[in-house]
């Protein structure tokens, strides 16, 4: 008994330490975004500057970046710009705006595009100054990128009346997968 | 002297260029060379002038180069960045990777923006009011184009195509032909500007090539008549040389043959025993006496102009008194002032310093000058002898003059410069039958100029003439060790 105790002790006192990282890591495998606020920084959602719209509900982006909204007001084509699938900010948009995981966004516009109540599948680019290029020759073009990222050759819209400045904008993306 | 040739030539034909002939007579007596140098001078400007010239058209060929090469250089990058902008635009459509089509978006916009910097750049450098309408065309019509470009790249980023080709194909294609045309007419006009400039270089170049065909001429014909008038100056000075020599001949053979004459006469009545009575020998010794000094006095003469050819160091010069100058001078034409008639007027300024030069020398060179006053001196019989002090002209200091003034015929002033030339003789004297071999003067001048001093002239016709001498004055310790030995004749070097 007493050799018993013994050993379940030192068991213990051994793999102690290896449980206490395996909670860190499923902690920190999906963490909240507003606990994160010191390690993020805002996603824009930018449009071509000749597009008039200055902002957007959370629903209508969801709208737009599901296909589910094929024109702007004016009429003009919306054109989606997406990040490669794994980028921070992809992964940020499809978390908080469409609220869907890759595999199911996919499966969306396969099935939107195969019924047709999706038009035009999303454009996909590689870096953010693409993304900055293809917004800017495209009138109807709409995309998003870390707030580091942006410049004058794209315009950023609000989201809920909510710029990017505002502590309370909720699109955020962590800083860690910048470089 | 140059009256001489114009007899000489006038005896064969009417010589045209008696002028020039006086001119080169004249260049010829100072230096022949003098004329080569003008002509170097002239030579040595024209080619400054061509050498101006030639670089002159040089530069303008160097800048006509430069400039055609500018703007083919440009007008070819015009071209090619255009058709950067719509060939980018167009391999946008051959891919549907949306990284590339960026890419070429961005290729394209590159390429037009250089495409308006040069269009910009030519209407800046536009000279003619149609290169101005051009430049604003061209311009007008690159945007039309390139908003066309915008909406078809718009149209292939979004994945429409179709879209973008049925857009390019109705609205891209004119637009873009449009640029093309006023392509073409910028180059036509460039064209046109460079074959301008084409005929002004060429035309330039026939200028040049003008000039520089006269100039030669000119050169040439400069050089041509240097030439010419170096060969006439020095057969005109060995014509008028070997004229006065035959001159001198006749003349020493005219003043020899006289006396000889006389001599000859003498000895023949001795002879034949017609001369009878001590009184008529005694007066035919006299005669001969006579004759055979003057015959000697003129051999004298001619070997003494002989012998001073060479005028260097000639002379020992020391110093001498005025006084001693004048009294070996009048011992020395007593005879002949007396034999003439004469009177000999004398202005000596007192307390005069002593001069440097040989004493002989001097009073041969002043017995020249006072036998010359008594030869011309016509029916007027006073000669005047004067010494004075006075500055030298060339500003060296005092000096002594020593003149002999005449009231006699006078000389011609076109004949002063030519008076104290070896044999010469003026026409107006040997029409008068004035006996004389040319060598006083010029035997006189060779001796001032050996003493270091010089034989200056002024006359007036039929009112008379004075001839001076210029002497040095001795300095330092010459002067004040003249003594005795100075006072007295000193015998001369010749």
């Amino acid at each position: 008994m007493k050799r018993l105790a013994t050993y379940l002790i030192v068991l213990s006192l051994t793999l102690w330490p290896q449980m206490d990282v395996a909670r860190a890591v499923v902690e920190s495998s999906d963490p909240p975004l507003a606990q994160q606020a010191q390690g993020t920084e805002p996603l824009v959602i930018v449009v071509n500057r000749s597009n008039p719209v200055d902002n957007l509900s959370q629903t209508d982006l969801r709208k737009i970046f599901l296909g589910n909204r094929s024109h702007w007001a004016d009429g003009r084509r919306i054109t989606l710009v997406m990040r490669d699938p794994g980028e921070p900010e992809r992964k940020t948009l499809l978390h908080d705006v469409c609220g869907m995981s890759e595999e199911q966004l996919k499966n969306h516009f396969l099935h939107g595009l195969y019924t047709g109540e999706i038009l035009v599948s999303p454009k996909t680019l590689s870096t953010p100054a693409g993304v900055r290029k293809f917004i800017f020759n495209v009138p109807g073009a709409i995309g998003y990128l870390r707030i580091s990222d942006l410049d004058n050759s794209v315009k950023a819209v609000r989201v809920d009346e909510l710029s990017p400045d505002d502590r309370s904008y909720k699109l955020r993306v962590s800083t860690l997968a910048v470089n | 002297m140059s009256r001489l040739f114009k007899h000489a030539f006038a005896r064969r034909s009417v010589y045209p260029l008696p002028f020039l002939d006086r001119l080169l007579t004249v260049a010829s007596r100072h230096n022949a060379t003098l004329l080569l140098f003008l002509v170097c001078c002239g030579v040595a400007t024209i080619g400054a002038f061509v050498i101006r010239d030639l670089k002159d058209a040089n530069a303008e060929a160097q800048a006509m180069y430069a400039g055609s090469v500018r703007g083919l250089q440009r007008i070819g990058e015009l071209q090619y960045d255009a058709q950067e902008t719509r060939r980018a635009t167009l391999y946008a459509l051959t891919t549907s990777d949306s990284n590339l089509q960026v890419e070429y978006a961005d290729q394209t916009r590159e390429a037009d923006q250089r495409v308006k910097d040069a269009i910009a750049e030519y209407g800046r450098q536009t000279k003619q009011p149609e290169e101005a309408i051009l430049a604003n065309r061209l311009s007008r019509d690159w945007a039309n184009y390139l908003a066309v470009r915008d909406e078809v790249l718009a149209s292939i980023l979004e994945g429409s195509t179709k879209e973008a080709v049925t857009r390019d194909l109705s609205q891209g294609v004119p637009a873009f032909d449009r640029v093309r045309n006023d392509l073409n007419e910028v180059k036509r006009l460039y064209a046109e500007d460079a074959s301008r400039s084409q005929a002004n270089l060429a035309a330039s170049s026939r200028r040049s090539s003008s000039r520089l065909i006269g100039i030669l001429s000119f050169t040439f014909l400069m050089s041509s008549a240097a030439v010419w008038a170096i060969q006439r100056s020095r057969m005109l000075s060995t014509i008028q040389l070997a004229k006065l020599q035959m001159e001198f001949v006749a003349s020493v053979s005219h003043e020899l043959r006289t006396p000889l004459a006389v001599l000859r006469s003498a000895a023949d009545n001795l002879a034949d025993g017609l001369v009878v009575g001590k009184a008529a020998v005694k007066r035919y010794g006299a005669i001969l006496r006579h004759q055979s000094h003057a015959m000697g006095d003129l051999v004298d003469q001619i070997l003494l102009f002989a012998s001073t050819e060479d005028r260097e160091n000639r002379y020992a010069l020391h110093p001498v008194e005025i006084s001693t100058i004048l009294d070996s001078v009048m011992r020395g034409t007593a005879g002949l002032i007396k034999e003439a008639g004469f009177e000999v007027e004398k202005r000596i300024d007192p307390d005069l310093p002593l001069v440097l030069g040989d004493l002989a020398a001097i009073s041969q060179c002043l017995q020249n000058l006072i036998g010359n006053a008594v030869k011309y001196s016509g029916d007027c019989r006073q000669i005047a002898l004067g010494a004075s002090l006075a500055d030298a002209e060339h500003g060296s200091g005092p000096e002594v003059r020593i003149s002999v003034a005449d009231h006699g015929i006078g000389i011609e002033p076109s004949e002063l410069a030519l008076i104290f030339d070896p044999f010469y003789r003026s026409p107006r004297v040997r029409a008068a039958q004035i006996h004389g071999t040319g060598l006083g003067l010029s035997l006189a001048k060779r001796i001032a100029e050996s003493i270091g001093g010089r034989l200056s002239v002024k006359s007036e016709v039929s009112a008379g003439s004075i001839f001076t001498l210029h002497l040095q004055i001795a300095k330092g310790k010459e002067a004040q060790t003249a003594g005795s030995t100075y006072r007295q004749p000193a015998p001369s070097n010749p």
